[in-house]
């Protein structure tokens, strides 16, 4: 039996807030302390989804190059096919974000060849765009206790 | 606090207020964001056989700035809008050399006994609510109704035509330089504020640039004392400051009160009163977007800086992480709705 890491992260925020940041002079010194230990609550929670959130990111664009990229030029259809097959094959948090960053890449080339498209067909891809930015957005967002 | 600091700043100070006997004491560091390091500190010195003891505040320039920030441009906004009358701090000393202190400073008076909300706070005008949100918007309105160049900013950075196109243009080059990672949603509205201009600025103002809840000190009774952090003041449309002072970063939770203080609806009578401007939702909502925008800008470069280890100020880490998944979230439920 061993403590959770975000269970030491979340303890050790509410020794530093309740206890540590109160003995120290007001001013930067506490401002900064109480600020530390917020980030400290922030990495707990992280701890806990980071891998997942991006993995499921991932999963999300390739679904939607697979999904759109018939919609696209024969040079960007190409790419988005390619994007589409690969697979994360580490949860390494580094590895799902090196893949994050080009799906991400790609993603911002075939949103701008969209909205210069005419026809109903871009708009509803713009919109399923909209959906899964709007999805990630959402996952991404950071909950924090009332200070 | 660093003895050597304290005595540089006091032979600074003697030399400038020619007060040979002055003495600087108590000099600490408080919060003060990341783009500047803030000192509270008291002089004692005679002046024409006057005893005097100053409560006064140091900011000087860290080893690298968030924003590319100018402190001329932050001073000269003191000293503009001291003369006029608004509740700014009474500017000093200003000095861009780097040898009395090793980094450029400015100092000024400290006010003292009020406090700063922190955005992390759920309420924290609690009864004084109405009253500080009543002068907060009255104050931004006066900022606006500013003439540029009557008090002596004409000059600024900013443009007076087309000033949305010089602003986004700004941010994009700030994005560009300073992304660690692509940014789908950051990109999508660049796009979309160049593909879909507002209407021409009523008036070209002094654009405070940073006129938001956490930039003013208020007292006990719930008047507004000082606004500070003038350091990204620029010539600009006058609802750029109003947007920013909207966004709902700035709300405490409670995207009804404006600032978490009086109503959306409340703030903008006040502004408009005020700056004698007229609310144009069509401009607004354009300039709103672009608030969010400019917030993924600064909190981009807050991570950089942090990143590339210039500037380790917590503030930095935390920007580039809480506040950059809430301006994501924001711009991301704003657009969506453009193709809704």
């Amino acid at each position: 039996m061993k403590p959770d890491v975000d269970q030491i992260l979340n303890q050790s925020a509410g020794q530093l807030l309740g206890t540590i940041a109160p003995l120290l002079p007001t001013g930067y010194a506490q401002g900064t302390t109480s600020l530390l230990a917020f980030m400290m609550l922030m990495s707990a929670q992280e701890y806990e989804r980071a891998a997942d959130i991006r993995a499921i990111e991932n999963a999300e664009i390739r679904a939607l190059f697979a999904e759109l990229g018939s919609l696209a030029d024969s040079g960007l259809r190409a790419r988005l096919s390619e994007a589409a097959a690969t697979k994360d094959n580490s949860l390494r948090i580094s590895t799902l974000n090196a893949a994050n960053d080009e799906l991400r890449r790609l993603l911002i080339v075939l949103q701008a060849h969209l909205e210069e498209r005419p026809g109903a067909g871009a708009r509803d891809a713009e919109r399923r765009i909209w959906q899964v930015l709007k999805a990630t957005a959402q996952r991404r967002l950071v909950r924090l206790p009332a200070g | 606090m660093s003895d050597d600091l304290s005595q540089k700043l006091q032979r600074y100070l003697a030399e400038k207020l020619g007060a040979s006997d002055l003495r600087v004491t108590n000099l600490s560091r408080i919060p003060g964001g990341a783009s500047r390091e803030t000192y509270r500190f008291r002089a004692r010195y005679s002046d024409a056989n006057v005893a005097k003891d100053r409560a006064l505040i140091l900011r000087r320039d860290p080893p690298a700035s968030l924003i590319d920030t100018d402190r001329t441009t932050e001073f000269r906004a003191y000293q503009a809008f001291h003369r006029l009358g608004l509740p700014v701090p009474e500017p000093i000393a200003l000095e861009t050399d780097n040898s009395p202190l090793d980094r450029p400073f400015f100092i000024m008076e400290e006010i003292e006994n009020c406090s700063v909300a922190s955005i992390l706070l759920p309420d924290p005008y609690s009864s004084y609510r109405e009253k500080v949100g009543e002068q907060f918007f009255s104050i931004l309105g006066r900022i606006a109704a500013a003439d540029p160049d009557e008090i002596g900013l004409g000059d600024l950075e900013g443009a007076r035509e087309c000033c949305w196109q010089h602003e986004t243009e700004r941010w994009e080059r700030v994005i560009d330089e300073d992304e660690r990672e692509p940014q789908p949603i950051a990109r999508a509205a660049i796009r979309w504020l160049k593909r879909n201009p507002p209407p021409p600025a009523q008036k070209i103002s002094i654009v405070h640039g940073d006129y938001r809840t956490g930039n003013f000190l208020y007292d006990a009774e719930g008047s507004i004392r000082a606004i500070l952090d003038w350091e990204m003041a620029h010539l600009g449309d006058p609802l750029e400051d109003l947007a920013w002072a909207l966004d709902p970063l700035w709300s405490h939770g409670d995207s009804s009160r404006a600032a978490g203080t009086i109503a959306r609806e409340e703030a903008i009578r006040v502004w408009e009163k005020s700056s004698g401007l007229r609310f144009d939702p069509v401009a607004f909502h354009w300039w709103e977007v672009f608030a969010s925008l400019k917030g993924l800008g600064i909190w981009i470069s807050a991570a950089r800086e942090y990143f590339e280890g210039r500037n380790p100020d917590p503030v930095n880490a935390f920007s580039g992480w809480y506040c950059l998944a809430f301006h994501n979230n924001v711009l991301a439920e704003r657009l969506s709705e453009r193709v809704a």
